[in-house]
């Protein structure tokens, strides 16, 4: 006993508040209920951290997953081109620019699709030399109509069976209006995203125009080495553009749910954070209670000359280090859960319903710095009132039994 | 090293629900250098409140107290904590040990505030305790000590930065008999080795007998008793 009690002589001896704080956490042999205080508050954070990583793991995981899936099937740049333009004289000028990979003539509209004695409202894209990246894993680069999996998989549909394309724009005869429609055999399919709102089909532009006729206005798709190099592509397109072009990134044509995505984890910080709340409120239970345990101690301190920095600083240590252990474990938790679940898949969905089999958990360091620094900040923050306390003792008040 | 205690006139009232209850009512005290003074009185008589106000952990409503010429009232709590550390050392009734330190560690505990080098403060509490008969009981716990040893443990920790002040409120009123003379003579021994002023506030007649001077507090003031 002796030796091991004398062995807790610090050799490099902490700054006294550390010193003091320590021994008042780590006194469970002789104060356990103190220690339980000290470690329900730090579960409380550490609850806190974990929960908040956790949910933002899996939002950030599914809304990584939501805009790969979303902007797979979005050009890069879209630009739309006023009419009466030349569109390959615009692509020329845009194939020009430094940063542009591909340039691509397309037109875009709505129409219907009848096969099989069904129809369904479909985006018509007409697209010129190839099959637009939009298209993605499509079983053929052969000019063509191509159709999307999920619609032909319904409707029974094989490649080569002819399908008919009809156009709302009508020609006008001298029986009056008539329905445009072209009868097309299927010459391929690319996958269906399942967040689709939307079925579309891509056809030549050469049929597309007879589709939507002199009315079609004609776009760009543009292509660039990635979405950051993209956005800055985009401000250089202006100029090479005639005067009425509208250029759009991926970001504008998808601004809404980028925008509901953005609003979607705000709040969900703020959900999850009042437990974070809840916990600092419970330090500064525990803090104000071992405060007042430790009163006649404290205003010991005080009497053998402690000033009183000395003694708000043993109660910011404390706070600090139970929010410190929190906050870390916590980390851990969080971190490691979130890896655990995605590594191995824990958390399925059914893939009928939803355009993934799995939650996805994707650990981002800038939310992780954003959770450990706040709730760091505002726990500590609570250890400041037992501080505050402490430091305003008379020793004699303390002392007084 | 010693130092003379100097109060005139000091004054305090404590607050009871409506009632103000006059404790101090213009304590006049001089104690030289080197003085062992002991202060008898009945309990509430506001022995323990005088020794508080000497010892600079109150202030009084009136009146001034002089430590070594120093005015207790010229300084503000910071500078008041360092003149506590360096010039008085206390003894308490209920000892006051801090249940999470060793008794080794209590007794360092004026050095670490001191912010004195630590190896120092290490050998001088060590060869304090081992003066006290304690050599063997360095490692142990408050709760592991008798209360013999508890109250030895916290004459150390008042001695240890050689205070020229002595302050204790009933260092024997929690021991027994035997344990509580003890404790006394060591306390006088210490005193008269260190040469340091002493006062203590005491319950027990026999004991106050063996003090150099006594002083009764009756009605809120000090008066010269006989022997």
């Amino acid at each position: 006993m002796t030796s091991t009690g004398v062995g807790r002589v610090q050799r490099a001896p902490l700054p006294l508040p550390l010193w003091v704080a320590i021994r008042y956490l780590k006194s469970s042999r002789r104060d356990a209920f103190i220690t339980f205080l000290s470690m329900t508050a730090a579960g409380g954070i550490a609850l806190g951290v974990a929960a908040l990583i956790l949910a933002l793991a899996a939002l950030s995981g599914f809304q990584s997953a939501l805009k790969e899936e979303v902007l797979s099937r979005t050009p890069q740049i879209e630009v739309e081109l006023p009419a009466g333009t030349d569109p390959e004289v615009a692509r020329e000028a845009v194939q020009a620019v430094g940063g542009v990979q591909s340039a691509q003539v397309a037109v875009r509209g709505r129409g219907w699709l009848l096969a099989r004695g069904r129809s369904r409202a479909v985006e018509i894209v007409g697209y010129g030399s190839d099959l637009p990246d939009l298209f993605p894993e499509a079983t053929s680069r052969t000019p063509g109509l191509y159709l999307g999996d999920g619609l032909v998989g319904v409707w029974g549909l094989e490649t080569g069976d002819v399908v008919e394309v009809v156009s709302p724009i009508p020609t006008l005869t001298p029986l009056g209006p008539q329905p445009r429609v072209r009868r097309l055999a299927v010459e391929g399919t690319f996958a269906s995203g399942r967040a689709e709102q939307e079925e579309r089909l891509a056809l030549p532009l050469s049929e597309a125009s007879l589709l939507f006729g002199r009315s079609a206005v004609h776009r760009l798709l543009i292509g660039c080495e990635d979405l950051d190099s993209a956005l800055e592509v985009a401000g250089n397109l202006p100029a090479v553009l005639p005067t009425g072009s509208t250029v759009r990134t991926w970001r504008d044509l998808n601004r809404v749910l980028f925008f509901a995505l953005r609003l979607e984890k705000s709040l969900m910080f703020v959900a999850v954070f009042l437990i974070v709340v809840v916990a600092g409120m419970s330090l500064v239970s525990d803090l104000t209670l071992i405060l007042a345990s430790k009163r006649p101690e404290v205003g010991m301190l005080g009497a053998m000359g402690a000033p009183p920095s000395s003694l708000r600083n043993i109660f910011l240590w404390l706070g600090g280090l139970v929010v410190g252990l929190g906050a870390l474990s916590g980390l851990i938790l969080g971190v490691g859960g979130s890896w655990l679940l995605d590594r191995h898949e824990l958390l399925s969905l059914p893939s009928q319903v939803y355009f993934l089999d799995h939650v996805p958990f994707l650990v981002r360091a800038r939310d992780v710095l954003a959770i450990v620094g706040t709730t760091v900040i505002l726990t500590f923050t609570c250890s400041f009132y037992a501080a505050h306390r402490a430091a305003s003792l008379w020793p004699v008040e303390a002392l007084r039994r | 090293m010693s130092v003379s205690i100097r109060a005139r006139g000091v004054r305090k009232a404590y607050q009871d629900g409506e009632r103000l209850v006059q404790v101090l009512d213009g304590v006049d005290l001089e104690v030289q250098a080197g003085e062992l003074v002991a202060i008898v009185g009945p309990s509430g008589c506001g022995k323990s409140t005088l020794l508080h106000l000497l010892g600079a952990l109150d202030i009084p409503d009136a009146g001034t107290v002089e430590i070594g010429g120093q005015s207790l009232a010229e300084l503000g709590p910071r500078r008041l904590a360092a003149f506590r550390n360096r010039t008085i050392g206390f003894v308490f009734q209920f000892q006051e040990l801090l249940g999470d330190f060793s008794a080794l560690e209590n007794v360092m505990l004026p050095g670490r505030i001191a912010g004195k080098r630590s190896a120092w403060v290490e050998k001088r509490a060590r060869a304090l305790l081992e003066e006290v008969g304690l050599q063997d009981r360095l490692g142990h716990f408050p709760n592991q000590l008798s209360g013999g040893e508890r109250q030895r443990v916290a004459l150390c920790r008042a001695l240890f930065m050689e205070p020229p002040l002595l302050l204790a409120d009933e260092p024997t009123g929690n021991l027994d008999p035997e344990s509580g003379a003890q404790v006394f003579d060591l306390m006088l021994d210490l005193q008269a080795r260190h040469g340091t002023t002493a006062l203590v506030v005491t319950h027990n007649p026999e004991l106050a007998k063996r003090c150099g001077r006594l002083l009764a507090l009756e009605g809120g003031r000090l008066h010269a008793e006989r022997r």
